[in-house]
């Protein structure tokens, strides 16, 4: 796909983000984005479409908010306690409104499901990453002696790539310390 | 009366469809006007507001949806098969949308509605309660069944959220890991 890279059009993205994180992508207009974004209607209708904009979106929302805390996670040296940080941590960004809405990317997935297959293929590259990350953990874990069967990582992984999604609609409903606890009843049934 | 000339149950079914397919904020008056071919002033009259609409919509949705997929817990048998069978009924093409209106509609507009906050909050609140129902009756302890289905319940909304995008065996798997590891039985 033929990217624009000025500044302008990076910080376009950059605002761009924020205002689908809290709208979705079917609850703004074009008319609407482009006066979010202060720029002419014609630069959304012409120049920088809409459904550009929210592509490049994702991306700027995964390499920013999701790459940099998945490092911090496969560097991690704790095991289970490191995982135990790394969705404490999530806790705390979503409910001091640093994730202004849940999680960009599950939201994406409730509102758009399999409706536009570019944006299936970003949820496959993030969820393997969140997978792989935390199969890197989990193989800690295990050298730790916190995980008994090494045949069970992957299992392991998988339920808890469900984390971020139930942790996306508990945040609404639920206080700190439930959501916490819940984390580490989770990370119990990982033996 | 002439604003009940029209069926008030068809005009939210259609409301489910519409703001479930284009998202509340993304559905507007008009849309449901041309849609439902009922005139904003009757729409207006019977519900107030779009959002008197939307929230009929999801008791309808309870009403016509849910409660035969939640019925499905207070069945008989192996208990892990009848909670798969549960997570499923939500995922199938036959009636209605794949996946949970509410689910979707406490996505958009719990973090900004009150009202759906606490709509999305008793939905959960009664799954949680027929899980423990159901763990009970196969014997669990109390406490136990307490904890599990909180569980029980983050796998509900991970399998209407994550598994929208998954195949058919994807999603089988997924659940059945769920439930596995959840349960603390190794497949």
């Amino acid at each position: 796909m033929a990217r624009v890279l000025s500044a302008t059009y990076d910080e376009l993205v950059e605002k761009a983000q924020r205002v689908f994180w809290l709208n979705g992508y079917k609850g703004i207009s074009a008319k609407e984005l482009s006066e979010e974004l202060g720029v002419s209607s014609s630069t959304i209708y012409t120049k920088y479409p809409k459904e550009m904009l929210f592509m490049d979106s994702l991306d700027y929302y995964t390499s920013t908010y999701s790459d940099p805390f998945l490092k911090g996670l496969r560097e991690s040296t704790e095991g289970i306690k490191s995982l135990q940080e790394f969705f404490y941590a999530l806790i705390e960004a979503l409910l001091d409104r640093t994730f202004p809405k849940s999680c960009l990317m599950v939201n994406t997935i409730v509102e758009m499901r399999v409706e536009n297959q570019d944006i299936i293929q970003k949820y496959h590259s993030y969820i393997s990453k969140l997978s792989d990350s935390y199969k890197v953990v989990l193989r800690k874990a295990h050298k730790l002696g916190q995980i008994k069967d090494e045949n069970r990582i992957d299992a392991y992984a998988e339920f808890l790539l469900g984390m971020i999604f139930s942790l996306s609609i508990f945040y609404k409903i639920q206080d700190k310390s439930e959501l916490k606890k819940y984390v580490d009843e989770q990370l119990k049934l990982i033996d | 009366m002439r604003y009940k000339e029209y069926n008030t149950n068809r005009v939210l079914e259609q409301a489910i469809r519409l703001f479930w397919q284009n998202s509340f904020m993304g559905c507007s008056i008009n849309t449901l006007v041309e849609k439902t071919g009922v005139n904003r002033f009757s729409l207006y009259h019977e519900f107030e507001n779009k959002e008197g609409i939307l929230y009929a919509s999801l008791k309808l949705y309870k009403e016509r949806y849910c409660n035969r997929k939640f019925d499905i817990l207070k069945e008989e048998g192996d208990i892990q098969k009848v909670l798969k069978k549960f997570y499923l009924s939500f995922l199938q093409n036959d009636d209605i949308i794949p996946g949970c209106y509410f689910i979707h509609i406490g996505t958009e507009l719990a973090d900004s509605d009150e009202k759906i906050k606490g709509i999305l909050e008793e939905y959960l609140l009664e799954m949680e309660e027929l899980f423990v129902d159901i763990l009970n009756r196969n014997e669990y302890p109390n406490e136990e069944s307490v904890t599990i289905s909180k569980h029980l319940v983050g796998l509900f909304c991970t399998s209407t959220s994550f598994c929208l995008i998954h195949s058919e065996s994807q999603r089988d798997q997924y659940i059945e890991n769920g439930i596995n590891v959840i349960f603390g039985t190794n497949g």
